[in-house]
C-alpha cells in the first residue's frame, strides 16, 4: 500500500482540511492566547519542552493579520505551513481537473532532494537551531 | 536456492516480514538462483520493535518516519506537531504493520 497520487492527494486534502478546521477553531484567539487554550503538543504536554514546530499555529495567525515579523518570532515554520495551506488546495485541484500529477512528482522530487546529505545535513541543523531557539523563547 | 538457506533465512527474518506474504516469498526464494544467498544474507531490516519504541519516545518528532524512509510524511508531521497529535497516536498503533510492509516491500524489489 505504497502512496500513490490519488493517496497522496487524498492525504493531502484531509491533512489541510485539518488544518484550516484547527485555524477556525482558534482564529478567535490572540496569538499569545493559544498555546496557553489549546496543548495539541505531545512533548509540551508530558516533557514540558517546546517541539521544533511549537508556535507554528501562532506564527500562522501572525501571518493571517498580516505580522511578519510576529510569524518569524512564533516560529519561522508558520512561513512553510501557511505557503502550504495556500497553495495546496490550488495545486490539488489543477491535477485533478487536468488529469496530472504535477504536485506529486514535485512532492517525489522533494524526498529525492531531501535525502541528499548536503541537503539534509544544514535542514536539520536549522530544525535545531529553530528547537533551540524554541526552547529559550519558551514558546 | 537451497531449501535449508531459505528456511534458514526466513526463521531469521520472518518477525521483520508480513506473515501472509512468507508462503510467497519461500516460493519465490526457491525458484531463485544460487548466487542470490549472499545478497540475502547482507540485506539489513527495520525492526517493527525497535520502531515502535522510537515512535512512542519521539513520534512528533518524527523520527520513525524518517528511520522507514517516509521524508515527506516525516517532513509533515513534523511541521505539524505529530499532526496535533493524532498522526502520533494513528503511528503507535500502525507503525509495526508499515515497517513490516517496508520490509516486505524491499525485499520484493530485491527479489524480483
Amino acid at each position: 500500500m505504497s502512496l500513490t497520487r490519488n493517496r497522496f492527494n487524498l492525504f493531502l486534502s484531509l491533512a489541510c482540511l485539518v488544518g484550516y478546521g484547527w485555524l477556525a477553531l482558534v482564529s478567535q484567539l490572540k496569538p499569545e492566547e493559544v498555546g496557553k487554550r489549546y496543548d495539541a503538543c505531545l512533548i509540551r504536554h508530558f516533557a514540558h519542552i517546546p517541539c521544533p514546530s511549537c508556535g507554528s499555529t501562532r506564527s500562522v495567525l501572525a501571518l493571517m493579520h498580516g505580522d511578519l515579523i510576529g510569524g518569524l518570532y512564533w516560529n519561522p515554520l508558520g512561513f512553510v505551513i501557511i505557503a502550504t495551506l495556500i497553495v495546496a488546495p490550488f495545486w490539488i485541484g489543477y491535477d485533478l481537473l487536468l488529469n496530472k500529477e504535477t504536485l506529486y512528482r514535485f512532492f517525489r522530487l522533494f524526498e529525492k532532494t531531501l535525502r541528499r546529505k548536503w541537503v539534509a545535513i544544514p535542514v536539520i541543523l536549522l530544525l535545531l537551531l529553530n528547537w533551540g531557539w524554541n526552547i529559550s523563547k519558551g514558546v | 536456492m537451497d531449501a535449508q538457506n531459505v528456511d534458514m533465512f526466513l526463521m531469521a527474518n520472518a518477525k521483520f516480514l508480513e506473515d501472509h506474504q512468507i508462503f510467497h516469498i519461500r516460493e519465490r526464494l526457491l525458484a531463485m538462483d544460487e548466487t542470490n544467498w549472499k545478497m540475502l544474507q547482507f540485506m539489513q531490516f527495520n525492526d517493527p520493535v525497535i520502531l515502535l519504541i522510537v515512535s512512542l519516545v519521539t513520534g512528533p518528532l518524527a523520527v520513525d518516519r524518517f528511520m522507514l524512509g517516509d521524508i515527506g510524511l516525516g517532513v509533515a508531521k513534523l511541521l505539524t506537531c505529530g499532526g496535533l497529535g493524532i498522526w502520533v497516536l494513528i503511528d503507535w498503533i500502525m507503525i509495526m504493520g508499515i515497517t513490516r510492509r517496508k520490509n516486505t516491500e524491499k525485499l520484493m524489489m530485491a527479489i524480483y
